[in-house]
This record gives C-alpha cells, structure tokens and sequence, in this order.
C-alpha cells in the first residue's frame, strides 16, 4: 500500500479537473485516474468529492457533459471544456501559481 | 447575469430531475465497474475486484446525493411543493376558490386598466427609435416656430438628425364627388427618418419629397378597408395630388403624446408653415449642452431678422420626449390630478378585493385550526407553515391577476375602438406593455401578502394543545378580525360610492346647466375650404361663398336664422390675454377675455339676448371704424354702471384704432359648461384674416336632424373640394361634457365595483358565521326559539358589522372627498347631505339582501341534526 496520500489543497480540484481536461473531453472516472497518474499516484481524488464538483462546474458553465463510448465500449458521460471553462482554468492557474512561487520564495529565504 | 444563467441550468435540471438522477446512477455504476475492470487486469479475481471497487467508492447514495445537492434550488422546490399543495387544497374548496380567484380578478382588472390608461395619457413613449436622445426643442418658448428657422437649425448639423411636425392641421380628401376633411400632421421631409418609426405597410415620407403622404392604421382600416395595394396608391388631397407612402402600425403612438395622433401624414411645403421642432442628440450630448450650442444658432437668426420683433435666444427651452418631461411641460395639473384620484379609487377598491380574500381565507384557517395543529405538534415550524400558508394566497393571487389581466385586455379592446367627442385626434392606444407587466408582478406579491399574511400569522398564533382538544364553538365575541376586515371593507366602499355618486351627480347637473344659447334648436355646419384656393387679396371668394351659402341656408324652409362664425362655443377656446385701455379710464388694465369673430345675426341665431345696442351689420369690420360687442360681465368688469355702448376699448401696446362697442350681450359659455363665468369680446368676422374654416349656426323650427341632409348637400354644391360636416348643435356638446362623462363613468363603475365585493365579502363572512353557529342556533331552536328570534340574530349581527362601516365609512368620506371640489362644476358641493343618505340607503339595501342567504340557511337549521353536528 502506498502511504496516505495528501489532502487536496482547498479549491484545487476544479483546477486539476479542468486542466485534465484541457486536453480532450473524458469520463469521470478517466479524469480520476488521470489524476492520479499524472501526479505520479500522489493526489487521489475520493470519488465522493469527484461528482459533485463536476456538477457544480456544469452548473457554472465551464463544462458539458455527453454521452458517448468509452475506451471498453460502454456507454458513458464525458465531461469536456467550455470556453467560460478555458478561461477559468488560466485564471486560476495564474494564481496559482504565483501563490506557488510566493509560498517557495518564503520557504526559501525566510 | 451569471446568476440567472445558473438559475436557468438549474431551472433546466429541475425540468428533468427523474431522468438526471437514472443517469447519476449510471454513471457511478460505470465508474465502480471501470475500476473493477482495472483491478482484474491486475490480476485479482472478479468477486472480489468488484467488492474492492465497491469498498474504495464508498457510499453510493451519498455521493448522489451530494452530486444532486449541486443542483438544488431549496426555496424554489419548497415553494414548488408548496404551491402544489395549494392546488390541491384549492381544488379540493372550489367555491371558496372560485369565489376569492372572482373578487381579485374584478380588483387587479379595474386596477391595471386605469394604471393602463394612466400611463398611456401621460407618460405615452412614442413609437420612436431611442426615445430617450430625442429631445423637444422650443424656440422663444413658442410651440412652433416657422419652417425658415427649421431650416437654418438644421443646417447648423447641431444634431444627428432634425424633424418638425404640425399636428393641428387639417386637410381635404376628394373621393369620388365627396370631400372628407382629414386630421393631418404637417411634417418636414426628414421627420420620419430621424425619429426611426416603424411601418405596418411601405414607408414613411423620404428626403426631398413633396407628394407622398402617409396613413394612420385607423384610416387605413376604417376608409380604405385595409387595402393591402394602398402603398402606391394616388389620393387627391387640398387638390392635389398625393402618392401614399406607408401606413403605421395600430400602436403607433405619436411623438407629441397624450394620445394626439393625425390619421393623415404629408409634407410641409411652404416656408411659412410652423411646426414643432424635435432633434436627435448624438452620443455624448446632454440637455444643457443642446441648449447653450442652440442659443447660439438663435441669437445668430435674431441677428439676422431683428424685425420680427421678438428674441428665439430669449427662451430657448429643452425636453426630453417621454416621462415627466412631457407631463411637466404639457399638462394641465387638474389632468394629473384627476388621474392621481383615479389610482387612488382603483387602489381602494384592490384593497376591498383583498380584505375579501383575506377574511376567506381567515375563515378557512380557523376551520383548519385542526389539521394546522397536528402539523405544528408532528414538528412543522411556524415558519414552514406561515410559508405554506402564504403559498396559498400567492397562487390566489397569480390567478386573480391572470383572471384580472384578461380583463384588462377586454377593457383595452373597448378603449381603442372607442372614438372620443372630442376636435383633435385624439387615440389613446392602451397596449399591455412592460410597464404593465411589472406593475402586475407588483400587484401579485402586494395582493399575496395583504390578503395573506394576516391569516397566516394568526393562523400560527393558536395555542396547539387548545386547538387540538377542540374546535372552537363558543361565539361570544362580535368583534373578531373578520368583523373588523368587512366594517372596514364596507367604510372602504362608502367613501367609493359616495365618489361615484357625486361624480354621477356633477355629469346630471353639468348635462342640465344652461349654455347660454339655444342648443335643442341649433344646427352646425362646418366647411372646410381649401386654402390654395382662396389664396386671393381681399378674401373676394369667400365673403362670396359665405354670402352664397348663407342666402341658400335661409332660403330652406323652417331655417329661422342662420350666422356665419369664427369658433363655435364650447368647440373652440380662443383667450386674448392683455393690456386694455377703455376710455372712461386713463389706467390701462391687463384683461383676459373670451375672443371671437361672429357675423351679423349671430346673437339672434344661437338666442342670446342682446342687451343693449345693435348686432353686427354686414359692413362692420370692412369699413374705417373698428366695431365690437361686449358681454355683460365685461361690460359690468369694465365700464361699471356706465353703459359701454358708445365708449371705445383699445389694446395698449398696439397701435391700432380704438373699437367702437356697439352692442352688449347676455353671458353665455364659451368653452367649457362648468367655467365661471368669463369675459367676452366679439369682433366682426371679417375682421381676422383668411377664413378657412367655415362655421355656420343656423335655428331652424324643426327637429334640428332633419336639416342635416339638405344643409350638407347645399352647401357641398358650392365648392366640390370643400369638406363638409354638418351635426345638431345638441351632438356638438360631447366635449364640454367629455370630462364630466369621463369622471362619471369611471367613478360610477368604480363605486359598483367596491359595492359588489363589499356585498360578496358581508355574505361570506354572514354564511361562515352561520356555519359556525349550526350548533348553537339548534340549541336556540330547540330550546323555543322561533324563527323570527333566529332572524333577528342573524341580522343584528349584520346590522352591527354594515351600521359600524357606514359610521366609519360617512366620517371617512367627509374628509377625503374635500379636494375633489376642483373637478366638479361650480356650485356643486362635496357635502351633499341627499347624496350621502342616497349612499347610505343603496348600501344597506345591499347589505341586507347579502344577508337574505345566511339567514334562510340559519331558518333551515334542523335542531335534531344541529345537536348531535359532529
């Protein structure tokens, strides 16, 4: 077993959504994994906070959702970015990122 | 905006919640089999990838739960449910429904008519593009101004774009061998492109025009029977030929407002002609800058012709073209007024409407104090239940305002078809717009509440444990809330009928008052003559066509005397307001007087006595000596005892000869019935220039109708291109009477109207009242009561509730119809002790006969059924 994964920072999870999906229209659980790869299994998102957060992001219009086929040829809904979406995700990742960069440049000097 | 787009998905996801939920659950189904997949990829065996899959999703029903949360609009699916449990309770009560559905909707639809009306008369938008960057333009302060200063304005390029139009003018349409007279509206080329008017056909009239002309849809529709190849279409107009460019649609609402619209538009053709300057600010302009850039162009154009005598610079005044600015610089303040009451009247009588829903709905909760007491001790809250109580009223009320909406329409039909008495062109178009929209969502939440909370609150009031062990069956007080909501109610509507009443009253003694001349004898005959026509010196034509017309008029048989004139009383208002000088006195006095140019043997025509002196002969107002005829109150305002016949009256300023008065008549009115009474003078008809419009009265011994026919064909055979009309005096009244009519029937209704749910509220709450005292009447009846003890039970109670609502009803009255003195005719007061016992009397009437159905309900109480009741 791998040791207790980190908690998510607070408001991170719409950003790491939207980023996954940056790069083409997948299904909830593709997104999950995804995650969870593309943070070399270090960020795990519990399928409780999954959907509800995607639906919040269907509800403020930066996703859609769509039936379709997913790779094992069933059906399932994909989530895919909206352009309010693609906005959202620069802005946040902008912030982000200079809240990264603040907190190392106090843990650096400090 | 973000918020309403989120409302609206939620909205969507409401609409289809059911099919959203089966989808949630195949989806978190696919998510746990897509792991469980992974899992026996990995090589564990499949009962137990899937139980492991189950495990590390947790909850299922949380999730979609959580998932649905997202989504939940609380107060909306409260409210919904609400609402659905309103329905059916109302479904279940179908009278009492029916009943408070009827009294709203008669409230909210008297209600949004005269709100309707209100704001088409006086805050009428015009059918403009961008009302809100045209401006009125007011040179000098003078309404119009000449085409000339139009011009140099406009070539100023002050503005986006310029228009100019003379709604007071008047045109004939030769059709066939008949002539018609027109209301037109005199526009410059540009009027109809710089204010961006919509069209129903074609289009309007184009730069550089000078024979195209454009239809109002009512002329469209009731002379040429919409024609749909009118557009095109040649009409001979003044005598001349005109091409039909267009015709506006049938809520065109004219720039001028107040309901004033042309039925025929055509272009201005001669510099001298004046209209009414409009302008388009461009982007950025305000008020102050078009005034200070104007005044300018102004003084430049006085520079120029200093010799017209009076300063554009002076006065240069700016409004806007919608709202309060047309309102403020047009209307007459007992106009406002009068609307004012108006709504004030229709608000009363939503306020009875609504008492009647709430003293309904009262009743309702008391017997369902029950079931109202087990919700609250199963653990509903008080303001769960307050809620579903008000969701109740708020779904009486969306039906009583969707009920009264349609009445709306009704009236609005009514009022666009109808055609007032009136000398203008005067059409109101009362569309429901968006004024009307959000006055109505107002009223729904207002008529809600007030019909609502009260019942509501005191609903939850109720001790539980009390209400539980039993119903309640002692009726000792009289005096609860519904005995104070109908005395109330019945106040309400005896301040309303005593308004109605004594506007009833002023239309009686306004029809009776005495004009001063002879109507029930009197014919009017109006030719409208071409004005090109008789473009001549010395105006040779006319006094030939007047002479001719006259000397044929009387030469019809029973035609007694007939008399040309320049205004016909109470048709036209002409006021001369001046400096006069007489000479028995050296100090000049400003005078206003009645002003009007008759010939001779006018006074003996209409029957107003001549008191002193001689009428106008023919050669008054030809030769040297400038001639006049005062009327009493000049005479007496001005000369005193003296008799003024022989004295000379001079303007002051003018240099113009003294007028030698040579007769002095009995008062009469002049423009209105209900004026006081005015100073008059009257000059020669030939004294003023260009007669165009021709006004014959003539007295004849018959029936005046049987003179119209051959007066109309008379005088049609002396000029074909002349418009001719010709009505019994008695027909010509209607607008000295509109107002008083106006007030009559609108007053009248409303005092009906507050008097029917006033009735409909006493029965109801007599009929509870009954229903609740079953037990105890069968105990009276049982006890040896006869039926007369019973009826005299029932109505005290009745007596009790209307005897308090007319006290407080009289008292009210008294103090609110003080101010309503300034739309009556003189000598009619506000306390009139007959009306006010007439008021009364009408009232109990009612009153009693609501309690006719109670009370022979209460006489067929059967005591064996009463007693054991329950």
């Amino acid at each position: 077993m791998p040791e207790e994964s980190p908690q998510l920072l607070p408001g991170t999870l719409y950003m790491l959504v939207l980023r996954t999906l940056a790069a083409g229209p997948l299904h909830g659980y593709a997104i999950a994994r995804r995650i969870k790869q593309c943070s070399a299994n270090v960020l795990d998102v519990e399928e409780g906070s999954l959907y509800p957060a995607l639906n919040r992001m269907l509800l403020k219009g930066w996703l859609k959702a769509e039936w379709g086929t997913s790779d094992t040829n069933r059906k399932a809904r994909f989530y895919r970015l909206t352009r309010d979406g693609q906005k959202q995700l620069a802005v946040e990742a902008g912030e982000f990122e200079r809240l990264i960069t603040a907190i190392q440049l106090v843990m650096k000097t400090a | 905006m973000q918020f309403f787009k989120e409302l609206w998905r939620r909205l969507r996801w409401l609409a289809s919640r059911s099919q959203f939920e089966s989808e949630l659950a195949d989806e978190l189904q696919f998510h746990i089999e897509s792991r469980a997949e992974e899992l026996e990829q990995s090589g564990v065996p499949r009962a137990d990838a899937i139980a492991r899959a189950r495990r590390e999703f947790g909850s299922r029903l949380k999730a979609a739960e959580d998932t649905s949360g997202a989504w939940r609009v609380h107060w909306l699916e409260d409210l919904f449910s609400d609402l659905r449990y309103a329905a059916r309770a109302l479904r279940r009560n179908p009278g009492f429904a029916l009943t408070a559905i009827f009294c709203l909707a008669l409230g909210i639809g008297a209600n949004t008519t005269i709100f309707n009306i209100t704001t088409s008369f006086l805050f009428s938008e015009p059918s403009c593009r961008d009302s809100a960057s045209l401006i009125s333009i007011r040179e000098g302060g003078n309404s119009d101004s000449p085409i000339a200063d139009y011009k140099v304005l406009r070539d100023a390029h002050i503005f986006e774009g310029m228009a100019g139009i003379n709604i007071e003018r008047e045109v004939n349409w030769r059709d066939g061998d008949q002539t018609r007279r027109f209301y037109a509206g005199l526009v410059t080329d540009d009027f109809f492109t710089t204010l961006g008017i919509p069209f129903r056909l074609g289009r309007g009239i184009a730069p550089g025009e000078t024979n195209t002309a454009v239809l109002s849809y009512r002329v469209w529709r009731s002379v040429f029977a919409e024609d749909p190849a009118i557009v095109g279409r040649k009409l001979i107009l003044e005598g001349q030929a005109y091409v039909v460019a267009g015709v506006l649609p049938p809520n065109h609402r004219s720039i001028a407002g107040f309901g004033l619209s042309p039925e025929v538009y055509l272009p201005a053709s001669h510099d001298e002609d004046r209209v009414q300057f409009y302008a388009r600010m461009p982007k950025g302009m305000n008020i102050a800058i078009a005034r200070e850039r104007m005044r300018s162009v102004f003084a430049e154009i006085d520079r120029i012709r200093p010799e017209d005598g009076w300063k554009r610079a002076d006065q240069v005044r700016v409004t806007g073209v919608t709202g309060f600015d047309v309102l403020n610089q047009m209307m007459p303040g007992a106009v406002t007024a009068f609307f004012v009451m108006l709504l004030i009247v229709v608000g009363l009588v939503l306020l009875i409407a609504c008492t009647n829903v709430a003293s309904l709905l009262l009743a309702r909760a008391s017997s369902r104090s029950h079931e109202l007491a087990i919700r609250l001790s199963l653990g509903a809250s008080r303001r769960r239940i307050v809620r579903h109580l008000l969701a109740e009223s708020l779904l009486i009320s969306v039906l009583g305002t969707i009920a009264g909406l349609a009445i709306n329409l009704a009236c609005a039909d009514l009022i666009r078809n109808l055609t007032l008495p009136v000398p203008a062109p005067l059409q109101l178009v009362v569309l429901p717009d968006w004024r009307l929209l959000w006055y109505s969502f107002a009223i729904v939440l207002v008529s809600a509440l007030l019909c609502g909370l009260l019942p509501a609150l005191r609903a939850v009031k109720r001790d539980v444990s009390q209400a539980l062990k039993q119903e309640e069956h002692q009726i000792g007080r009289k005096w609860d809330v519904r005995g104070v909501l109908v005395a109330g109610q019945l106040a309400v509507s005896i301040v309303l009928l005593a308004v109605g009443f004594l506007f009833v009253h002023n239309l009686l003694r306004a029809t009776a008052m005495n004009p001063g001349f002879d109507v029930q004898h009197t014919i009017w005959a109006y030719v409208r003559l071409v004005p090109d026509k008789y473009g001549d010196p010395g105006q040779a034509r006319q006094i030939s066509v007047i002479s001719r017309a006259l000397e044929q008029i009387r030469a019809l048989p029973g035609v007694e005397a007939a008399a040309i004139t320049r205004g016909v009383p109470l048709n036209s208002n002409c006021v001369i307001g001046t400096t006069l000088r007489t000479d028995i006195s050296q100090t000049p006095v400003h005078t206003e007087y009645q002003c009007n140019n008759v010939g001779p043997d006018y006074f003996r025509t209409l029957a107003i006595p001549l008191l002193r002196g001689r009428e106008f002969s023919a050669n008054d107002g030809r030769n040297s000596q400038p001639v006049a005829i005062v009327n009493e109150t000049f005479a007496r305002d001005r000369f005193g005892g003296t008799n003024p016949v022989g004295h000379t009256i001079a303007n002051d300023f003018a240099n113009e000869k003294p007028k030698l008065i040579v007769g002095v008549v009995k008062d009469s009115k002049y423009f209105t019935l209900s004026e006081k009474q005015r100073l008059a003078v009257y000059e020669p008809y030939f004294a003023f220039d260009e007669p165009i419009n021709l006004h014959f009265v003539i007295h004849a011994s018959g029936p005046p109708a049987a003179y119209v026919k051959p007066i109309t064909n008379l005088l049609g055979r002396l000029d074909l291109s002349a418009a001719v009309e010709t009505r019994p005096m008695s027909a010509a009244l209607g607008l000295a009477l509109l107002p008083s009519q106006a007030g009559a029937v609108m007053l009248g209704s409303m005092g009906v109207l507050g008097l029917v749910l006033a009735a409909i509220g006493l029965y109801g709450i007599l009929l509870y009242s009954v229903s609740r005292r079953i037990r105890e009447i069968g105990l009276r009846v049982a006890l040896g009561a006869t039926p007369s003890d019973v009826l005299r039970v029932i109505f005290r109670q009745s007596l009790i509730l209307v005897g308090s609502g007319v006290a407080a009803g009289l008292v009210l009255a008294l103090f609110a119809m003080q101010p309503l003195a300034l739309f009556l005719v003189p000598g009619l007061s506000t306390l009139d002790s007959r009306a006010f016992l007439g008021v009364v009397g009408v009232l109990v009437t009612v009153a009693l006969l609501a309690t006719v159905g109670p009370a022979t309900r209460a006489l067929r109480v059967d005591p064996m059924v009463a007693l054991r009741y329950e």
